[in-house]
C-alpha cells in the first residue's frame, strides 16, 4: 500500500458507484413517487364514482375554484389577448401588410391551445396552491389522521370534491377567459392596427380539430391540477416549514404537468387533425 | 360621510371598494419595500454571503423545471406554428415564426412564471416560518437589520437567478425548438438556424426579452418578499402566504408584460 | 386488552427498539417518559396508524398489522383518540366535530347524535357550545371538546395524547378526573400519555416508562412511586441528581 496521493481504481470506483447509487435513488423515488400519485388518481376516481355524495363540499369548492378564480384569470387573460394581438400585429406587419386574417388566426389559437393552457398555468398556481395549502396544514395538524381514525379516507374527504369541482369548473372558467381575452384582442386590433372589429371576428379557420383539442386539454388539466396539488397536500410533513414545501411543491409539478400535458396533447392533436 | 350616504352605496360596490384598498395597500407595501432593499442595496449595506448562498440554492433548485419548460415550450411553440407554416409552405421561416415569440414573449413569460412557483413560493415559504416562528423579532432583537440580512440577499439573488434562467431558457427553448420542426414537420436544424438569423431576428429581440425578465425578477422578489415577512397564523397562515403571492407576482407579471410590451418596442 | 410484542421502528435512528407492552383490559394505563422517547409513536402503532418494522400488535385477540382497509375500518370503531394538538376539524363547528365520529362510523338518526352531542358537551362542562368554530375556542376548551370528540362513540378503547398539555393546574386536574371518571363509566381501557406527571400518577392504575424508545419499566403506580430502577425513581419523583 503505497501512500500515494493519486487516486487510486478503487477510489475511482467508488465514486462512480456514489453516483450511481445516488442516480438509481433519484431514480426509485421517481418511480415510487409517480406510483404513489397513480394510485391516487386511481383512489379519486374511484370514489368519484362510487362514494357517499358530499353535496355542500362540492360547492364550497366551486365557489373556491371557479368564483374566486374570476377577477383573477380576467385580468390575465385580457392582458394576455392585448399582448398577442399587439405583438403579432407586429410581427405580421414585418413580413405581410395584410392583418384581415390577424382575428382568424388569433381566435384559432385561442381555442387550440392559449385559452384552456394560460387558465391551466394561472390556475394551477392559484388553486394548486390553495388546495395544497389547505390540505397540508390538515396534515401537520394531525386533522388527516383524526379523520383516519373515523373511517374516512382522506382521499374521498379532501381530494374528491375538490376533483369534481375543478373538473367541472374548468371548461366554463376557460370559455370565459377565452372570451374575455377575444375581447381585449379585438380593442386593441382597433386601437392599434384600425382593423375592424367585424373583420377580426372570423371564426373561419376554427376547425373541430382544434374545438377537440381544446376541450381534451380542458379536461387533462382540470383532472391534473386537483390530483397532484392534493397529493403534495397530503405527504406534507413537519410543522409550517412542511405546509409551505408543500404548497411550494403543487404549484410546480401542477405546472410542469401542464406544460407536459400541453405538449403531448398538441403533438397528438397535430398528429390527427394536421 | 353621513349616515344616509353610506347606507345608499350598494354592497357590491363596497365590496369592489375594499378589494381595490387591499390591493393597493399591497401595491404601497411593495413600493416601500422596494425603497428599503435599493436603499441597502446602494450603501452596499447587505450580507454578501447570504446572497451567494441563495443565489446558489435558487439556481440549483430551478435547474431542472426551467430546463423541462424551455424544451418543452420550444416544442409547443413549433406544433403551434406548423399549421401556418404547412399552409403558406414557409418552412424556411419556421426559424424565424418560433423564434420571434420565443425569445420576445413566451420564454421570459413562461420562465418567470416556472420561477415564480419554483423559488418565489419557496422563499415566501421559509420567510413565513421564520416570521411565525419568531426568527425574524429575534433576528431585530440581537440588533440585526432583517432587511439587509434576510430580504435584500434573497430579492437580489431572486432577480439574477431569474436573468440568467431566462438566457439559459432562451437557448433551450430553441433546441427543443429546432428538434420538435425535425420531428413534425421535417425540417432540418439548420434549416431551422437560418431562418433565425435571417436578419428579420436581431439581438434587440432578445434583449427585449431580457429587460423584461428583469422587471419580472424584482416583481416575483418583492412579492414573495413582502407575504413571506408579514405571514401571520401558524401553519396555515404560512400556506395562504404562498398562495397570496404567487397570484399577486403572477397577476404583476402580466400587467407588466404587457406595459413593457410598449414601453420597449 | 392490548398487547405488543417486539415492536420496533427506525426513521434515520431507531426510534422504537424491542418494545414488549401489555395493557390489561378496564386499565387506565399511563405511559410516561422524556421527550423523544417513543410514547406517541406507540399510540399510534396501536391505532394503527404506523407499522412497526418489526413485531406484533394484538388489539382485543385482533392482530393489527395483518388487517386490511375495510378491517381497520370496523377497528377503529371500537378506538376512541385524543390528538396532541386536539387536531379538531377547524372548518366545522363544536358539534358536527363531535358528530364526526358518529356519522362516519355508525350512521345513527339525527336525533340521536343531537343527543350525544349535548350530553357530551354538558360532560365537559360546555353546555350550549354546539355551534362554535374551533378557532374561537381557548386551548382548554379545545382540549375538552377533543375528549368529548374522544369518547362519543362509547369506544372499549381510548387513547389520549398529552390530555392536558398547555392547561393551567386546575383545568389540569379537572380533565385528568374527568378521563378518570369516564374510563370507570364505560368500563374502558385506557392509555395515557402524558408528562404532567404528578397529576397522571393520580388517576392512573399502572405505569410504563420509556427511555429512548425501549420500554424499561412496567407495574403499578404505586411501583413506579417506589421503583427500584434510578433512572425511574428520578423521574418519577421529577430529582435533578440522578443518571438522567
Amino acid at each position: 500500500m503505497t501512500a500515494s496521493t493519486e487516486p487510486t481504481v478503487r477510489d475511482l470506483q467508488q465514486s462512480r458507484s456514489a453516483l450511481a447509487g445516488a442516480l438509481g435513488r433519484l431514480f426509485l423515488d421517481l418511480l415510487e413517487t409517480t406510483r404513489d400519485l397513480y394510485r391516487v388518481f386511481v383512489l379519486t376516481l374511484y370514489y368519484s364514482v362510487r362514494g357517499e355524495t358530499n353535496r355542500p363540499a362540492f360547492f364550497r369548492q366551486m365557489y373556491e375554484i371557479g368564483n374566486r378564480s374570476l377577477g383573477f384569470l380576467s385580468i390575465v387573460m385580457g392582458f394576455i389577448g392585448m399582448i398577442l394581438v399587439y405583438q403579432g400585429g407586429l410581427q405580421t406587419q414585418r413580413v405581410v401588410p395584410d392583418l384581415s386574417l390577424l382575428g382568424a388566426t388569433f381566435l384559432q389559437l385561442l381555442v387550440r391551445d392559449l385559452a384552456a393552457s394560460i387558465c391551466a398555468l394561472m390556475l394551477a398556481t392559484r388553486v394548486g396552491a390553495g388546495i395544497a395549502a389547505e390540505i397540508g396544514s390538515m396534515v401537520v395538524t394531525e386533522q388527516v389522521d383524526a379523520l383516519r381514525m373515523c373511517a374516512t379516507d382522506p382521499i374521498d374527504y379532501l381530494i374528491r370534491p375538490r376533483f369534481l369541482a375543478c373538473l367541472s369548473m374548468f371548461a366554463p372558467l376557460v370559455v370565459l377567459a377565452a372570451g374575455v381575452a377575444f375581447l381585449a384582442g379585438m380593442w386593441t386590433a382597433h386601437a392599434f392596427f384600425g382593423i375592424n372589429p367585424r373583420t377580426f371576428a372570423n371564426v373561419s379557420l376554427v376547425s373541430v380539430g382544434d374545438l377537440t383539442i381544446g376541450l381534451t386539454k380542458c379536461v387533462a388539466y382540470g383532472a391534473a391540477i386537483p390530483v397532484i396539488s392534493g397529493y403534495c397536500g397530503l405527504t406534507a410533513f413537519g410543522g409550517s416549514e412542511g405546509v409551505g414545501a408543500a404548497t411550494t411543491r403543487a404549484v410546480v409539478n401542477s405546472s410542469l404537468a401542464v406544460i407536459v400535458l400541453n405538449f403531448v396533447i398538441s403533438g397528438a392533436g397535430y398528429l390527427v387533425f394536421g | 360621510m353621513s349616515a344616509e350616504t353610506s347606507s345608499a352605496l350598494s354592497p357590491a360596490f363596497a365590496g369592489l371598494a375594499q378589494k381595490a384598498n387591499e390591493w393597493l395597500s399591497v401595491i404601497g407595501g411593495f413600493g416601500v419595500l422596494l425603497a428599503e432593499i435599493l436603499r441597502r442595496t446602494f450603501r452596499r449595506d447587505f450580507d454578501r454571503t447570504e446572497f451567494l448562498r441563495n443565489l446558489y440554492r435558487m439556481g440549483i433548485k430551478s435547474m431542472p423545471i426551467v430546463t423541462v419548460t424551455a424544451l418543452f415550450t420550444g416544442g409547443i411553440m413549433v406544433i403551434q406554428a406548423a399549421p401556418i407554416v404547412q399552409r403558406y409552405g414557409a418552412y424556411g421561416l419556421l426559424g424565424w415564426g418560433a423564434g420571434f415569440g420565443t425569445l420576445r414573449e413566451i420564454a421570459p413569460l413562461l420562465t418567470a412564471l416556472m420561477i415564480n412557483g419554483r423559488v418565489g413560493a419557496n422563499n415566501t415559504a421559509e420567510l413565513g416560518t421564520m416570521a411565525v416562528t419568531e426568527q425574524v423579532d429575534a433576528l431585530r432583537a440581537l440588533a440585526i437589520d432583517p432587511i439587509g440580512f434576510l430580504v435584500a440577499p434573497r430579492f437580489l439573488a431572486i432577480v439574477t437567478t431569474l436573468f440568467l434562467s431566462t438566457i439559459f431558457s432562451d437557448a433551450l427553448a430553441l433546441v427543443g425548438a429546432a428538434y420538435a420542426g425535425l420531428g413534425f414537420l421535417g425540417v432540418e436544424p439548420a434549416v431551422f438556424y437560418r431562418g433565425l438569423t435571417t436578419g428579420l431576428l436581431g439581438f434587440g429581440d432578445v434583449a427585449h426579452g431580457l429587460e423584461k425578465s428583469v422587471v419580472f425578477g424584482v416583481v416575483i422578489g418583492l412579492s414573495s418578499c413582502h407575504f413571506g415577512l408579514s405571514t401571520k397564523g401558524g401553519a396555515p397562515g404560512v400556506g395562504r402566504s404562498v398562495n397570496s403571492t404567487v397570484v399577486a407576482s403572477a397577476a404583476g407579471i402580466f400587467v407588466l408584460d404587457y406595459l413593457l410590451s410598449f414601453a420597449l418596442s | 386488552m392490548i398487547r405488543l410484542e417486539g415492536v420496533c421502528k427506525t426513521f434515520d435512528r431507531p426510534v422504537l427498539s424491542d418494545v414488549d407492552l401489555v395493557v390489561p383490559e378496564s386499565c387506565l394505563f399511563g405511559l410516561i417518559g422524556p421527550g423523544a422517547s417513543g410514547k406517541s409513536l406507540l399510540l399510534r402503532m396501536i391505532t394503527g396508524l404506523m407499522r412497526p418494522d418489526r413485531g406484533k400488535v394484538t388489539v382485543a385477540g385482533n392482530d393489527v398489522l395483518a388487517m386490511g382497509d375495510m378491517q381497520l375500518h370496523e377497528y377503529r370503531k371500537g378506538i376512541g383518540m385524543l390528538f396532541q394538538n386536539n387536531a379538531l376539524f377547524d372548518f366545522m363547528t363544536v358539534a358536527e366535530n363531535i358528530a364526526f365520529p358518529l356519522r362516519r362510523l355508525f350512521h345513527l338518526p339525527e336525533s340521536e347524535i343531537a343527543e350525544r352531542v349535548a350530553e357530551r358537551l354538558s360532560r365537559v362542562d360546555l353546555p350550549g357550545f354546539e355551534g362554535r368554530l374551533p378557532a374561537g375556542l381557548s386551548g382548554g376548551q379545545k382540549k375538552r371538546v377533543g375528549v368529548a370528540r374522544a369518547t362519543v362513540t362509547r369506544a372499549p378503547i381510548v387513547l389520549y395524547d398529552e390530555p392536558a398539555a398547555g392547561l393551567d393546574p386546575v383545568t389540569s386536574q379537572k380533565i385528568f378526573d374527568l378521563l378518570r371518571a369516564e374510563q370507570r363509566a364505560a368500563n374502558a381501557t385506557v392509555v395515557m400519555v402524558s408528562s404532567d406527571l404528578d397529576r397522571l400518577l393520580t388517576v392512573t392504575d399502572r405505569v410504563g416508562m420509556m427511555l429512548d424508545g425501549q420500554l424499561i419499566f412496567v407495574g403499578t403506580t404505586d411501583e413506579a412511586k417506589n421503583a427500584a430502577d434510578p433512572r425511574v425513581y428520578q423521574f418519577v419523583h421529577g430529582n435533578v441528581d440522578g443518571p438522567l
